[in-house]
């Protein structure tokens, strides 16, 4: 199944609530997630996690990861937060409305 | 802000991102297949997975490093608007601490500033700007010469330019006639105006406020008379009010039909209020007034067609007809003149030569307010050297010096701009009339524009010497030099001894301009005007022709003059058509009868002037031979000229005029009349220029409609200028009397130019000097004060105080020398620029140069006087303890 445009922003964001997370573990997370329902390539999710970042959403610094190699690792801030806040209240309202015309009457 | 830029980091080059990107994304790849290998497949097989995963790897980091390259420019662009914020704000706390410095800066750069504003806006005004008509630089004046003299044009000349002139639109003429405005129920007007052709707007390509310009063939003879008013004129006199187009006025007790009004803004020439049809008769048109110069010629090149070349055509047109007409028109050109030169082009050099003051004036502020910067800065080594410590870079300090230099350039440029506002009215208010029609005293966003670019440089080029040295420092010695700073001090010393050294001589150097221009000024308004002006009022008047004929006139003057003379205090009076100082008059060609006769464009010139017997003794010019015009010169006894001084030196050699005829040609009264008497020269136009001949003949002979009174008091002149008026409305209501001026006044407006380039430069110079003085004072003062210690030992070793101040003394003097000489010799390589605007004097008049070397070593000993004596009091156990 493709990805809606914009989609996958709101997905990174939810991840990155957790906590702060490298780009492989955000990736792996979405997949783990989604039950590989999603065809998720990671190109994609990268270019997010930059455009991201040049958003204010979220912030990189690099960090050691558990198999103590040099990663980038990415933390939501404040603004990413509230981003998420207002992207998932849509994609919620936009779900309910596609529901309630595929209920049968 | 980030934590990395919290702390500092030093910015990732473009390089050091993409190896970033690189790393970022090969760490996810070898996570990614570690991780599948763990999950038991193959190493070929878990590559494949993981690259099949990723999808356009190489999109990715293409789009990743532009994006990181976009944050890092984002967030240095941040940082720097975070850095100017601070300096900003560290500067304006620093200024506010040290309020004496920052007055002193502020000030002398809104002087520096100011009247650089306010002369630039002059400058733009009148030089840089067109005049307000579409595509004005392709109107020109046609200018003719004849053996390099100026001449004018006649009525066939305007037939002839336009039947052959290609490259022109058309041509109109454009003659001055100030005329007698009467609207019903109002007192006559005298109204500056202007009768031109038919196309004239057309050419002008204006479009009329209301009603229309005129038609085709309204400049035919015998078409009806019809006016155009200037907007002014029609809000002034006609209350702004459209409906008077159509109805009619009175012209020179003429009716004339209002047929359109002419927009404020567009008038030409500038000071029109009303413009007629100018109609030609055959007999004007026909080749015997060829000799009659008089006309104007205002021209418009075609679109496409370049000026320079229009020009060309012109001087080509005016070599055939001198071929056609040797006789008249030998040795005569014409030359086409963009009507902006036409109408400003004697200021324009003058004006420059103010431009280049005000500059000079500039770099003398900016040179005293470097040195001002350069003893603070000295000051402030100790705490410099502690922000070095504790981290910031020099690029940074100098950044944080230089704001301070651009704050207080652009509170410079805030007062300055303040200021040129208050100049602009007092210059405006100096100004001769041509320059004040043309600009007005606003300052316009050009004008703003080029100050905050003045504003700008300024602040460059006296922060910029003060910051770098400064910065140079060395933290460690001035640490522990307690921030008195011991290093450095030769060199920055040497530096404010240079600024001093240039300053002194810009200032030598614009002050003997000025001292040559105010000379020059002295000289000019010291000339003799050959009368004797004091206790003389003059006024003007023109009759209309057409209510005035010869006989009439004869009885207004009769009646006019015996009026004025019966007014108590009145010691005589008489009339005259022209006098002296005031627009008007004409040249004649004459003959002396019984000479050989001589070619026609070879006859010798003269001024005329219809006068009434009283009008010597009135005016005070001197009887050289023979006698004046009598009373019993009448129209009816034998035609009678008293000729002036120069005609004499002219046409007589060594046998005496006296009795002989004279053949003065104006056209239709062209008798011989005896001379009967020579009276001293007078000057007609200007103290400057040479005397011109003037032949004097009764005005019972000669009635003109133009008619000046002049009346001579033993009080002040100007009290009679109201019994004046009186005596002529009783005469005549609808006659206006214009120009109610002494002919002290007028000689004083003759020289109103000259005056207020004198009087700029001359105020100009003086902030100069004073400038300059100050910093003089200054260097050598904080000179003292560094030298404190020095001087205690002196005085400890039995130096006297005499000794002392003479030493400080001294230095000063040395520093002003080299100023005045290097001045000195500026002003000799640039004086010659303005050698042309100068009367009597040499642009290298050596009283004018030891004079300003004098008054500067003058002023250089009292700036250094003071500070000298201050250096003789020194205790030495207080300044050796205070060490």
């Amino acid at each position: 199944m493709d990805l809606l445009q914009g989609t996958l922003d709101v997905l990174v964001l939810r991840t990155l609530s957790w906590g702060p997370m490298h780009g492989y573990a955000v990736s792996r997370s979405i997949r783990q997630r989604t039950d590989g329902v999603l065809e998720i390539e990671d190109a994609p999710l990268y270019k997010s996690l930059h455009r991201l970042e040049r958003a204010g959403c979220i912030e990189a610094e690099w960090g050691i990861s558990e198999n103590n190699r040099r990663a980038r690792y990415y933390t939501l801030t404040a603004a990413g937060r509230r981003q998420f806040k207002s992207e998932e209240n849509a994609w919620r309202r936009y779900a309910e409305a596609v529901f309630k015309v595929l209920e049968p009457a | 802000m980030s934590r990395r830029r919290l702390f500092r980091l030093p910015w990732r080059t473009p390089r050091q991102i993409r190896s970033d990107v690189d790393e970022e994304l090969s760490f996810h790849v070898d996570m990614r297949i570690d991780a599948l290998i763990a999950l038991g497949k193959s190493p070929d097989e878990a590559r494949a997975q993981t690259v099949r995963e990723f999808g356009d790897l190489e999109d990715a980091r293409r789009y990743m490093g532009a994006v990181d390259n976009d944050i890092e420019a984002a967030q240095r662009r941040s940082e720097l608007m975070i850095d100017l914020k601070q300096d900003l704000v560290y500067a304006l706390r620093k200024l506010r601490a040290a309020p004496g410095f920052t007055i002193t800066a502020i000030v002398t750069l809104a002087l520096g500033i100011g009247a650089n504003t306010a002369i630039f806006s002059v400058v733009n005004n009148v030089l840089l700007k067109p005049l307000p008509f579409p595509a004005a630089d392709h109107l020109v004046r046609i200018q003719f010469t004849q053996r390099g003299q100026g001449d004018a044009g006649t009525p066939p000349d305007l037939a002839d330019y336009r039947a052959l002139a290609r490259s022109f639109e058309g041509f109109s003429t454009i003659e001055g006639a100030t005329s007698n405005l009467v609207r019903p129920g109002a007192d006559a007007e005298r109204v500056p105006g202007v009768r031109v052709s038919a196309n004239f707007f057309a050419l002008l390509r204006i479009q009329p406020l209301h009603g229309r310009f005129f038609r085709e063939g309204e400049d035919a003879v015998g078409a009806a008379t019809v006016v155009v008013l200037s907007e002014q004129l029609w809000r002034r006199s006609f209350g702004a009010e459209p409906k008077v187009v159509g109805t009619t006025v009175r012209i020179n007790a003429g009716t004339f039909t209002i047929i359109g009004i002419a927009p404020a803004a567009r008038r030409y020439p500038l000071t029109s209020e009303l413009w007629t049809p100018r109609a030609f008769t055959p007999a004007d048109l026909s080749d015997q007034t060829r000799g009659a110069r008089w006309l104007s010629m205002l021209g418009r090149v075609k679109d496409g067609v370049a000026v320079d070349r229009a020009g060309e055509e012109i001087t080509r047109i005016s070599e055939q007809l001198e071929q056609r007409f040797p006789e008249v028109f030998r040795m005569r050109r014409a030359r086409a003149v963009p009507i902006q030169d036409f109408t400003v082009g004697d200021l324009r050099k003058p004006l420059y030569v103010i431009l280049a003051a005000v500059g000079f004036v500039l770099l003398i502020a900016c040179a005293n307010v470097a040195n001002l910067l350069l003893v603070r800065a000295s000051t402030r080594e100790g705490e410099l050297a502690i922000r070095t410590a504790l981290g910031a870079g020099r690029a940074r300090l100098i950044r944080q010096l230089m704001t301070e230099s651009m704050v207080l350039a652009v509170l410079g440029a805030a007062a300055g701009v303040l200021l040129a506002r208050l100049g602009m009215h007092a210059i405006l208010q100096l100004a001769p009339p041509n320059l004040r029609l043309v600009t007005t005293a606003t300052i316009d966003a050009t004008a703003l524009a080029v100050t905050a670019c003045v504003a700008l440089v300024t602040g460059i080029v006296f922060g910029v010497l003060p910051a770098t040295q400064v910065s140079r420092g060395e933290v460690v010695v001035a640490l522990r030099s307690g921030g008195r700073g011991a290093r450095g001090r030769h060199t920055a010393t040497r530096t404010k001894r240079a600024i001093v050294v240039a300053e002194v001589a810009l200032a030598v150097t614009l002050l003997t301009g000025a001292g040559l221009m105010l000379r020059s000024f002295g000289r000019l308004t010291a000339v003799d005007p050959g009368f004797r002006p004091e206790g003389v009022l003059s006024t003007k008047m023109l009759l209309p022709g057409r209510a005035y004929d010869s006989p009439k006139l004869r009885t207004f003057a009769a009646a006019l003059e015996q009026r004025l003379a019966n007014l108590p205090s009145v010691q005589s009076a008489a009339l005259a058509d022209y006098i002296p100082f005031d627009n008007g008059s004409y040249g004649f060609t004459y003959q002396i009868v019984g000479r050989p006769p001589i070619r026609p464009s070879d006859l010798p010139n003269t001024e005329t002037r219809s006068i009434t017997p009283r009008y010597f003794e009135t005016m005070g010019i001197p009887m050289v031979d023979g006698r004046g015009i009598e009373p019993s010169d009448v129209a009816t006894s034998e035609p009678v000229a008293v000729v002036s001084r120069s005609l004499v030196r002219a046409t007589f050699s060594s046998e005496s005029p006296i009795g002989k005829l004279i053949n003065i040609q104006w056209g239709n009264d062209s008798l011989p009349r005896r001379i009967v008497g020579v009276v001293d020269d007078v000057r007609s136009f200007s103290l400057g220029d040479p005397p011109d001949p003037i032949a004097y003949v009764p005005m019972t002979q000669v009635p003109t409609t133009a008619v000046s009174i002049v009346v001579r008091t033993a009080g002040a002149p100007s009290v009679l200028a109201n019994p004046v008026r009186q005596i002529v409305r009783e005469l005549d209501r609808d006659l206006p009397v214009y120009g109610v001026l002494t002919m002290e006044q007028r000689i004083a407006d003759s020289v109103g130019r000259q005056r207020f380039y004198a009087t700029l430069i001359g105020i100009f110079a003086a902030v100069a000097l004073a400038l300059a003085a100050i910093g003089l004072y200054g260097v050598i003062a904080y000179a003292v004060t560094q030298r404190k210690h020095e001087l205690g030992v002196r005085v400890a070793l039995g130096a006297t105080s005499t000794r002392i101040s003479r030493m400080v003394v001294t230095e000063g003097v040395a520093l002003t020398a080299a100023g005045v000489v290097l001045g000195l010799g500026g002003a000799l390589a640039t004086s010659g620029i303005i050698a042309n605007l100068l009367y009597g004097v040499t642009a290298r008049d050596p009283l004018t140069f030891g004079g300003v070397a004098l008054v500067l070593g003058a002023v250089a000993a009292l700036a250094s006087y003071l500070p000298a004596r201050r250096a003789a009091r020194v205790d030495p156990l207080e300044a050796m303890r205070g060490d």
